[in-house]
């Protein structure tokens, strides 16, 4: 029986040298593909979807995280290049949000790296995907099923109210960003960029799916500059995210990586041509309700009671 | 002279032999074999001593092989003899985590932590273990997952023992510990052969291979092996990079992405 069943499975299996598992090639292909395509369209990095779906093959959760965010730096740069080419990146504001995101990529990779050790690493991923993915998702629907309305009924809508001052307008440091047509503080983009860089090693994710709003309401970002500085910001803060799990945790696995970056990178130019297609309201809903059914899955597998209360850890794998 | 003496002594001796049998027509007695006395021996060897794991690794199956020398028993079927085979992988240190539930969420636990339980463990057999010899000598030799030890002391304490049989399912459950009551195939009167399969997921280093010979319930003969599985090829190279130069393993990690992302662009665009 099982000669029959290793022999059966061998078409397009491929050994993972650093998960130390066979896993099949053109599930791993159509994986990077699906959420590379997500990523254009949404200019989101598409890593909320990746890691959950690498742990569901068995991935190891550590392993997951450090390569999801490995094939975020392959996507965001093709990503990157189409936007740019259309001048929807803020280079003024990337660069601030890079800044913090270094400062909050460190934390969260040694966060990461002491949870391990306690043995709570997958709990506290999970929680935090929970929270993270809860929140935003509703507020998300709610202001696009909102803006949809509003649409429906003939008015014009506009995400950035101009004119329209908040308490960021209170804060010093003021900086000029000129593609945003923005006049604000350096302060809160510094704690967006390093919230992001936190959440992109922690979790293994781009971060879009934070900073895309965090970008319209809070900094009031134009929203045709939105998803390429998003995008721009991305490539940095997960390479750097890369690179630290790499150093420290020996957790990258450069082979499913490099199979996740073929089919997102091809995923990816499609995807931006469909996000073209759709408004910004429905692009915005279509995504929240994509978050909204991460988080309840990832909420469903901590509620529900497991299969097998007990698990087990080799200290050599991942 | 000497010519004729020789072919009268030879016919003699077949005269005498064949009238022999035919007045007893019946099998000579099987010769008495004191405990430790016994001339049999075991010898084996396994099909592959290097396990190579490349990137189309899913999994391999070795054949260990082997005969009993001045075997006594005159058909196979007459089960005088019994072949347990071992196969045990290098040690590890294996954490065993239990869920409890937590304001309505599954967290984990207790958890106890085996420091040299073996990374992969298969027993095979021509019978089942229990049948061929006693739990005593079994214990002595530590075959059979029951017998393992993984060292820890877990005897007359019910929370350890839990975790010791969890460990040892899920480690069923992934094909790393395996027992096979038929697992040794006898191939007439003394060649015997076993097959264990190693899965995709099994662990790299040095295997022990040893096979026990058993006679009427004692040990006869015992020999011993080894195996060596290894990543080898593009395996070796990324695996012996990640942990030897991990930061130059982090930037090519970046690199292959930022150039696969940049082909990727200029083979799809349109402008």
């Amino acid at each position: 029986m099982s000669t029959r069943l290793l022999t059966d499975q061998t078409m397009f299996q491929i050994y993972l040298p650093i998960a130390e598992i066979s896993v099949n090639l053109l599930v791993m292909l159509g994986l990077g593909a699906a959420v590379g395509f997500l990523s254009g369209m949404f200019g989101v990095g598409g890593g909320f979807l990746l890691t959950p779906f690498l742990m569901l093959s068995g991935i190891p959760p550590a392993i997951a995280v450090a390569t999801g965010a490995n094939q975020i730096v392959g996507t965001s740069v093709s990503g990157t290049l189409a936007q740019w080419r259309r001048g929807n990146v803020d280079l003024h504001m990337g660069a601030i949000l890079i800044a913090g995101g270094v400062a909050g990529a460190l934390i969260g990779v040694l966060l990461l790296r002491y949870l391990r050790g306690v043995g709570q690493a997958g709990l506290i991923i999970s929680l935090t995907y929970v929270v993270f993915l809860g929140t935003i998702g509703t507020l998300m629907l709610w202001e696009s099923v909102n803006a949809m309305r509003r649409h429906r009924a003939g008015k014009t809508v506009s995400a950035r109210k101009s004119g329209q001052h908040n308490w960021i307008h209170g804060l010093p440091f003021k900086m000029r960003f000129p593609r945003s047509r923005l006049y604000i503080s350096a302060i809160p983009p510094l704690v967006i960029g390093a919230l992001v860089g936190l959440l992109a090693a922690f979790l293994g994710v781009g971060g879009g799916f934070i900073m895309v709003p965090a970008m319209i309401y809070i900094l009031r970002m134009p929203t045709n500059v939105v998803v390429g500085t998003s995008i721009f910001q991305i490539i940095f803060v997960t390479a750097l995210a890369t690179l630290l799990h790499a150093t420290l945790n020996h957790t990258l696995d450069i082979l499913l990586a490099f199979l996740l970056i073929i089919g997102g990178v091809i995923g990816g130019q499609f995807g931006v041509r469909a996000g073209q297609k759709l408004r910004g309201e429905q692009l915005r809903a279509l995504l929240a309700l994509m978050v909204l059914g991460v988080g309840v899955r990832i909420l469903i597998d901590l509620v529900v009671r497991p299969a097998d209360l007990y698990s087990i850890i080799p200290m050599s794998g991942g | 002279m000497r010519m004729a003496t020789r072919l009268l002594t030879a016919f003699v001796g077949w005269a005498l032999l064949t009238g022999f049998v035919s007045a007893q027509e019946a099998p000579p007695p099987a010769p008495v074999i004191k405990p430790g006395t016994s001339q049999e021996r075991v010898q084996a060897d396994i099909s592959t001593r290097e396990v190579a794991i490349q990137s189309d690794f899913s999994g391999i199956e070795i054949l260990i092989f082997g005969s009993i020398d001045f075997s006594d028993a005159r058909m196979p079927s007459q089960g005088t003899y019994d072949v347990i085979a071992l196969v045990r992988g290098p040690d590890d240190s294996i954490t065993v985590r239990r869920k409890t539930r937590v304001a309505g969420i599954w967290v984990n636990g207790p958890s106890a932590t085996y420091p040299d339980a073996p990374s992969f463990y298969a027993v095979l057999s021509s019978r089942p273990v229990r049948a061929i010899t006693s739990n005593d000598t079994l214990h002595g030799l530590g075959i059979g997952l029951s017998e393992l030890d993984f060292g820890r002391e877990t005897a007359g304490n019910p929370q350890e023992q839990s975790f010791e049989s969890a460990l040892i399912r899920l480690m069923e459950e992934r094909n790393l510990y395996t027992e096979n009551d038929s697992g040794v195939v006898f191939i007439g009167r003394s060649l015997f052969r076993a097959t264990v399969a190693l899965p995709a997921n099994v662990p790299t280093g040095r295997y022990r291979v040893e096979v026990y010979l058993f006679r009427d319930g004692d040990l006869a003969s015992k020999t011993k092996g080894s195996l060596e599985v290894n990543k080898v090829g593009m395996e070796a190279t990324i695996y012996n990079l990640a942990f030897h130069q991990p930061f130059l393993y982090g930037v090519l990690g970046i690199a292959i992405a930022v150039l696969a992302g940049l082909m990727g662009w200029i083979a799809f665009r349109r402008d």
